[in-house]
């Protein structure tokens, strides 16, 4: 069983890599693979590719990061819609959508989803997350510069409970294609979600429990009660 | 009306300063808040300075500032300083507003002001220093700085073009900023004993600024902070005007190559942070014309802010409190390393968490991830204590950079931490906090010294 950590070196802007970490704690058995920018993705001639991750980068390692994919944009697609598991966190999620503009800029993205990013340099929204996806809470953190609107026949990740999702007014965060969840949550989502996480491994066949469960449940219970605390700020 | 403003501004702030002069808060930037809340073009408007030194970057700034003040203290030289306020607009425009005479004039022939790297658009294009010292470029807080190449545009789109940069040559993000600027830089060369590659989880510069591939380091001390080229492009580290070659700890000596001939200074602190603060303070005033035998001289009694970092003997015991900053994995991974390489069995007591979230919101905790917990698992660490409403993420973050769960031990307040210290099983006590927590920090660390000397 392989993971595979797309372009760490542009992929772990705040903290993201602790996704990895979690899932390599997690999955002591799986064989990473880091992919960097020039390298063939792995997926594209391993089958034993399980999950394949990418993490939030700068808006500049956003253009590197899809001029290397591109190439790779049907073979990700094929094994994405063959069940291959994924997570792309913060303004990663934009790379499988369909543009991502600046003013009068665009960057097309490899539209594996209908999803059009919108970036404002000027304008950064910071806030905490309360969501619900498959019946589990989610809690996370934003720190953005973009919003993206859903076109039409996306399926939204987390049903948005307090905080903003894919735009202010959007009813959910996030989307999944098939077995691959973007989201703009960013970080160590997975660590924050050990039930979360007990669920994608359960999808991908792995049974018991994550690691740290305890402690992670922890950290988790404690979080959900800040959060659905209303008195408390969340940007 | 803009001239009549200014000076209801001016006088204001000043009735201001003599109020809060009489009410013992010196820290204060109130001065200067309303001085900009009632003109808001102040800044440019007040006198400045005969010369005038910004010090800015993501860490060391205020170390670097407080040398400078205190190195031309020893000259004689009283600057103007915003070393007891806030490093924003109005923090300099309360030192501006000390020093200015009731019509505005600056009485004072030198400024040094530290700056906050985000607030470049509110500071530069209106203080426009003759001098600026950008110590380096980090991640910080991600919801205020966003990331290091973000602000290093945002800088460069604010410095004058008149100023005159002095910057760290090891660090490729902030040394190829405002490229057209003249410049002088500074640089620690890497002796053959020097561990080459850290192992950090934060290296912002993986790729080459120019053309986007993979860059080579030929050394990373830390992060970032390296000699780096590009095998495709011709981009490389820029040379340094002066380099420290040697650092003798037990002399507290540092010799400085510039120009062929290397001179010896007084070495503050042994840390290599804060041998780069000292260095970037001895390049601005030799590239100001200072002799070496007058900046040496001056830099005898120098010494780290003693609320950034203190350390004494107490019994068979040593404890230490530094600065670690929440919020900021560079700092703490800074931290966390020179705890890893002090001799000796050692307990830590982290005080980390952010005060603000803490009252009313509930904190982003990604940072935690960024930062190099992993130092702290060593054999010779014998605990690690997550103080604050934090401690279940801290504790987690311990156990996933590998310590055992008997030593990581969570406390939610900060007055039960002393007590969880095992002073048996440890010769060194180290007290990591965050800016805003000193205070508490040292009700701990206070709490801690009187345990050792009741033992």
């Amino acid at each position: 069983m392989k993971l595979e950590y797309l372009y760490p070196e542009l992929g772990n802007l705040y903290g993201d890599s602790g996704n990895i970490l979690y899932l390599q704690a997690c999955l002591p058995e799986a064989e990473l693979i880091e992919t960097h920018v020039g390298d063939e993705p792995a997926f594209v001639s391993h089958e034993d590719v399980v999950f394949v991750y990418s993490g939030s980068m700068t808006e500049r390692g956003q253009g590197i990061a899809l001029e290397a994919l591109r190439t790779y944009e049907k073979a990700l697609r094929e094994r994405l819609e063959g069940g291959m598991h994924g997570l792309f966190t913060g303004n990663s999620l934009e790379l499988l959508g369909t543009s991502i503009t600046e003013g009068d800029t665009r960057l097309d993205g490899l539209g594996l989803v209908p999803l059009t990013a919108r970036r404002n340099l000027e304008k950064r929204y910071n806030g905490l997350f309360l969501g619900n996806a498959e019946d589990i809470e989610i809690v996370g953190f934003h720190s953005r510069f973009s919003h993206a609107s859903p076109g039409e026949g996306l399926t939204g990740f987390a049903a948005v409970e307090r905080g903003i999702g894919l735009e202010e007014g959007c009813k959910y965060e996030g989307y999944r294609f098939h077995n691959l969840i973007g989201t703009y949550l960013l970080g160590p989502v997975l660590v924050l979600n050990p039930l979360f996480t007990q669920r994608i491994m359960q999808s991908m066949g792995i049974s018991g429990e994550p690691a740290r469960f305890q402690e992670a449940l922890a950290a988790y219970e404690a979080r959900l009660r800040e959060l659905r605390d209303k008195k408390r700020k969340l940007d | 009306m803009s001239g009549f403003s200014f000076y209801i501004a001016l006088w204001s702030a000043k009735a201001a300063q003599v109020a809060l002069r009489l009410l013992r808060r010196n820290g204060s930037y109130a001065p200067g808040k309303i001085a900009l809340t009632i003109c808001p073009e102040f800044l440019t408007r007040i006198g400045r300075p005969g010369t005038l030194i910004g010090v800015t970057g993501t860490n060391g700034k205020t170390t670097v500032s407080n040398m400078l003040c205190d190195i031309f203290e020893n000259w004689g030289i009283s600057p103007v300083s915003n070393r007891l306020g806030s490093n924003v607009d109005a923090g300099s425009a309360t030192a501006l507003v000390a020093a200015a005479t009731l019509g505005g004039k600056c009485r004072k022939e030198i400024g040094v002001l530290e700056m906050d790297e985000r607030s470049a658009a509110r500071l530069f294009p209106v203080l426009k220093p003759d001098w600026l010292i950008v110590t380096n470029l980090f991640r910080d807080s991600m919801r205020r700085n966003a990331h290091p190449e973000y602000i290093a545009s945002l800088m460069e789109k604010h410095i004058d073009p008149s100023t005159r940069l002095i910057l760290n040559a090891d660090d490729p993000i902030s040394s190829s900023l405002s490229p057209l600027n003249a410049r002088t830089l500074f640089s620690i060369d890497s002796p053959p004993s020097e561990q080459t590659v850290r192992d950090n989880r934060v290296q912002d510069v993986q790729i080459c600024p120019v053309c986007g591939e993979p860059v080579t380091y030929d050394f990373r001390r830390y992060h970032h902070i390296g000699r780096a080229h590009c095998t495709v492009c011709q981009w490389r580290s820029p040379e340094p005007d002066y380099q420290l070659i040697s650092a003798d700890a037990d002399r507290g000596t540092m010799t400085i190559m510039e120009s062929d001939v290397w001179h010896e200074y007084p070495m503050p602190s042994g840390e290599v942070y804060n041998q780069y603060n000292a260095l970037a303070a001895v390049t601005l005033l030799r590239s100001m014309g200072y002799s070496w035998v007058k900046i040496s001289g001056a830099m005898e009694d120098l010494k780290v802010v003693q609320s950034r970092y203190q350390s004494e003997e107490i019994g068979r015991w040593r404890l230490t409190a530094s600065m670690a900053k929440g919020l900021n994995a560079v700092a703490c991974s800074r931290n966390f390393e020179t705890v890893a390489d002090t001799p000796g069995k050692k307990a830590v007591v982290l005080l980390l968490d952010d005060v603000f979230d803490e009252r009313d919101s509930s904190e982003n905790i990604a940072w935690l991830y960024d930062a190099d917990f992993e130092f702290l698992n060593d054999p010779d660490i014998v605990q690690v204590i997550a103080v604050g409403v934090r401690c279940l993420d801290t504790r987690l973050r311990l156990l996933l950079a590998g310590l055992e769960r008997e030593r990581v031990i969570p406390v939610p307040k900060a007055s039960d931490a002393a007590a969880q210290v095992d002073l048996s099983a440890c010769e060194h006590v180290f007290v990591l906090f965050e800016v805003y927590r000193h205070g508490q920090a040292m009700e701990v660390k206070n709490a801690i010294a009187e345990r050792m000397r009741n033992e």
